[in-house]
């Protein structure tokens, strides 16, 4: 509508400078606990922290396709949300870091690269053109500089446009939202394969890089609602947002809880109707051991509660509820990818100590800490952006 | 070219006034059809009469008629049928799922796409009722407590499609009587011939256009779009797991369920596409269903396409990964074997040629739009084909091995499907509006209510 009346109500403020102290905080206590947890055992510590590195990917990856989204449809009620996307997305730059202490102990993570492993299977002999260990690392580069450059780029010309309101930006975003999606598909389901699938190298499943985005873009969902609440209560986002803002945020969750459901039902259905044995061994720790308690609360922390929880219109725009489901999705994320994991570690059956929760404070305390000084004396949503008014005044 | 990212293009193009829309769309359904009309449904007519003989044909003697052989017991029959069960998908895509994203573009497609998706779904119903074999005893598919007790295998996927086929078309007709009940009261009130009157009356169930009626009437939209989009995901998915659930390589595969839907909706547009270029043309609807609509609905099969694209290298690349020596097998076979020429169409047309749909001006040029669209319906019948034939043609034991070629029979019901289901489109075209009249009033431009000077 050309006779948009500017009634943009923004001042920048400065988070509060405990948010700093907070976040370091943390991040020592998560370094501490991480590095003894390492010290006791470094495959186990190896294990959680691939975890949390493909959590914390999860985060970057969800929060990078709902950018690419929005420039891609044009769509308004996000661009308010979207300079906090930008900075919260920057989390893709740190969570390689966590994959340091994988890196020290490959044979114990990931099997395939001991060549003893490989000598005595000869299935895996015949993954050894994509698993092994030289190839793996330049999927690895490859990803994360595929992800930062379209990361990066998105978030320069948003920048860009707070000094200079020009619309070649936001064509420009367009142009490479598209361009992305090819490549994020396929990034994504490398670092699946690689970081979840292969962690049992003889098992596979075509669904499975599906699986992990529709986990991804829910975390992003999650992270970025959460943070989006928490800053827009006490007033560092514009005046007036909530409401048909916040219903999308929740209908979006709501939707991809759905979605993740759908992937996670057919690849289960489909592998225990067919019973196939190379296909049904992975689930057999998973069915006959103590994690059969973890298999069972995965429907239930990931759809039962969270689909009766935001189904209803009201919770999709209630701020609390928005909260809640928020962190309970996140915590959904996190089980599901535990669940994927450890069982690989520890066939025996569940477990879970102080050890475990070493690397997700560690991921939290980097993230706050991050997030703190990249927001530093920065605007929180995107002042120039054309679309703005119209995302502020966004009606259903 | 500079485009303002902040324009919005006009669902509608132009602020015709409510009563030209009245008169514009309800006028193919009160003029007497002219000449072209009649030629286009004598070569339908004529599709559908050969199609229906070659069914009564293999009705009499049997499914012998067909090039069915074994070890390829599936062949025509099932592709035909999940190639139109796919076909419908595109209609409740555009009516629910856009609808519940709030999608205002729809609107000058909706009804037209809902109305394929009953024809399509109504098309494809006929292929499982022959494939028994003893279509007198289809009955049966129907659980309910008889004196022979027999009861169908709830287990069996096959029969999970007689519900969710079933139910979605319920839901689908439903869906669509609904939306057309205030433009039957607007048929209603223009109706000159008493007949008319009358059966449009019986139709729009006393509707008044009243205040009450219309608030009822959106909470009933939402819910039904609600659960038809769930209901639409689930068809297809239940069609996917008539193969996927099975042991057969290239059938079991994991990604099948959202790989068939994307299929389904990428297929559908198609043909949604490919209709509607023809109908905006000869009745001059090129206002409503506008240029910008067509090109947005090309985009959406750009994205479909590649996401089927996805799903073929994803199958491939784990065929190989697996390291089963039975899916490598199968998956270099299709591409190399017997059936590789079915391979290679299906590859060209859904993954490369919609590929030239990064261009806007091809999104844009009608002629071109409409070649890609066919592409696109060749290219999915073909991988319907693929799967089922090839897989089949080459199964565990290879001293059974055989090559399927089609009959006349196949060949006939084929064609004869084609012509059933644009035959319905024909005949919906002259009895009911096309275009949801109610809707398209509520988006042109300047309809919205407004407040502050028109600000939202």
């Amino acid at each position: 509508m050309s006779q948009q009346e500017n009634n943009i109500v923004y001042t920048q403020k400065n988070l509060p400078s405990k948010l700093l102290t907070i976040g370091v905080v943390i991040l020592i206590v998560g370094l501490v606990l991480a590095g003894a947890s390492y010290l006791i055992d470094p495959v186990r510590a190896s294990f959680n922290s691939l975890i949390s590195m493909m959590f914390g990917l999860s985060v970057g990856l969800g929060i990078l396709f709902i950018i690419g989204l929005e420039h891609l449809t044009g769509a308004v009620w996000s661009v308010p949300f979207r300079r906090v996307a930008e900075y919260l997305g920057g989390i893709l730059y740190i969570v390689p870091i966590l994959a340091i202490p994988v890196f020290l102990n490959m044979h114990g993570v990931f099997s395939w690269s001991d060549p003893a492993v490989i000598a005595k299977d000869h299935v895996l002999q015949g993954k050894v053109p994509y698993l092994n260990t030289g190839f793996f690392y330049i999927r690895f580069a490859l990803a994360f500089i595929v992800l930062w450059f379209f990361f990066t780029m998105f978030k320069r010309n948003s920048i860009k446009m707070d000094s200079n309101p020009s619309e070649s930006y936001v064509k420009s975003s367009k142009i490479l939202s598209a361009v992305m999606m090819p490549f994020f598909a396929i990034f994504t389901t490398i670092m699946a394969v690689d970081w979840l699938m292969s962690v049992v190298p003889r098992w596979f499943s075509t669904i499975f890089g599906v699986y992990y985005f529709a986990g991804s873009f829910l975390a992003g969902l999650g992270a970025l609602t959460l943070v989006v609440i928490m800053l827009n209560k006490r007033g560092y986002l514009a005046k007036g947002l909530g409401g048909d803002n916040y219903y999308s945020l929740g209908a979006f969750m709501f939707a991809i809880t759905n979605f993740w459901s759908y992937i996670a039902f057919s690849q289960y259905m489909l592998i225990w109707y067919a019973n196939l044995p190379e296909e049904t061994f992975w689930f057999i720790p998973r069915l006959h051991t103590s994690w059969v308690w973890m298999t069972a609360g995965l429907p239930l922390i990931k759809f039962i509660i969270p689909y009766i929880f935001i189904l209803s219109q009201p919770s999709k725009k209630d701020p609390k509820r928005l909260t809640i489901a928020a962190i309970m999705i996140m915590f959904g994320h996190y089980y599901d990818l535990f669940w994927l994991v450890m069982p690989a570690y520890h066939k025996e059956g569940f477990f879970f100590s102080w050890n475990e929760l070493a690397f997700p404070i560690l991921l939290i305390g980097a993230t706050i800490t991050y997030f703190a000084i990249v927001t530093k004396n920065k605007n929180l949503i995107p002042v120039n952006d054309p679309k703005l008014p119209q995302g502020i005044n966004f009606h259903l | 070219m500079s485009v303002d990212v902040l324009h919005e293009p006009s669902v509608i193009e132009g602020r015709p006034t409510f009563h030209e829309i009245n008169e514009h769309i309800t006028k193919p359904t009160e003029v007497r059809p002219d000449r072209k009309y009649m030629i286009a449904l004598a070569i339908t007519s004529s599709l559908l009469a050969l199609g229906a003989t070659c069914m009564i044909i293999t009705h009499w003697y049997g499914i012998g008629m067909w090039g069915n052989n074994n070890p390829v017991g599936w062949a025509f029959d099932i592709v035909n049928f999940v190639f139109w069960i796919g076909i419908g998908h595109a209609g409740t895509l555009i009516s629910a799922i856009l609808f519940l994203f709030r999608q205002k573009w729809r609107t000058g497609i909706a009804r037209f796409a809902e109305g394929m998706t009953i024809f399509a779904v109504m098309t494809a119903g006929i292929f499982p009722l022959m494939h028994v074999g003893r279509p007198w005893l289809d009955g049966w598919l129907f659980p309910y407590p008889n004196q022979n007790k027999l009861w169908v295998n709830f287990t069996s996927p096959l029969l999970w499609d007689v519900f969710a086929v079933s139910t979605y078309f319920t839901v689908s007709a439903i869906f669509w009587y609904m939306g057309l009940v205030p433009d039957f009261a607007s048929m209603r009130d223009r109706a000159t011939v008493k007949f008319k009157k009358v059966i449009y009356s019986i139709f729009s169930l006393g509707w008044r256009h009243s205040n009450r009626h219309w608030q009822h009437y959106e909470m009933m939209y939402l819910i039904l779009a609600g659960f038809a989009t769930p209901l639409v995901l689930s068809v297809h998915t239940i069609v996917s797991f008539d193969f996927a659930v099975s042991i057969l390589p290239g059938w079991h595969t994991t990604i099948f369920p959202p790989y068939f839907v994307a299929g389904a909706v990428f297929s559908g547009f198609a043909m949604v596409q490919n209709v509607l270029i023809f109908v905006r043309k000869i009745f001059n609807f090129e206002h409503i269903i506008t240029l910008d609509t067509l090109e947005k609905m090309n985009k959406i099969m750009l994205a479909t396409g590649m996401m089927v694209g996805y799903a073929y290298g994803m199958e491939f690349f784990i065929a190989w990964y697996s390291g089963s020596p039975m899916e490598m097998f199968v998956f270099v076979n299709r591409a190399f074997g017997n059936y590789a020429w079915a391979y290679w169409i299906m590859v060209s047309c859904n993954v490369i040629f919609p590929q030239f749909f990064w261009s806007r001006k091809i999104r844009r040029t009608i002629p071109l739009m409409f070649i890609i669209g066919v592409f696109v319906n060749v290219g999915m019948w073909f991988e319907r084909f693929v799967i089922i034939v090839s897989s089949l043609s080459r199964d565990f034991l290879p001293s059974s091995w055989a090559y399927y070629t089609p009959t006349f029979y196949d060949i006939g019901i084929l064609l004869g499907s084609f012509g059933l289901f644009f035959t319905l489109v024909l005949l919906f075209i002259k009895t009911l509006p096309v275009v949801s009249i109610a809707e398209v009033k509520a988006v042109i431009h300047g309809s919205q209510p407004t407040h502050k000077g028109g600000n939202h």
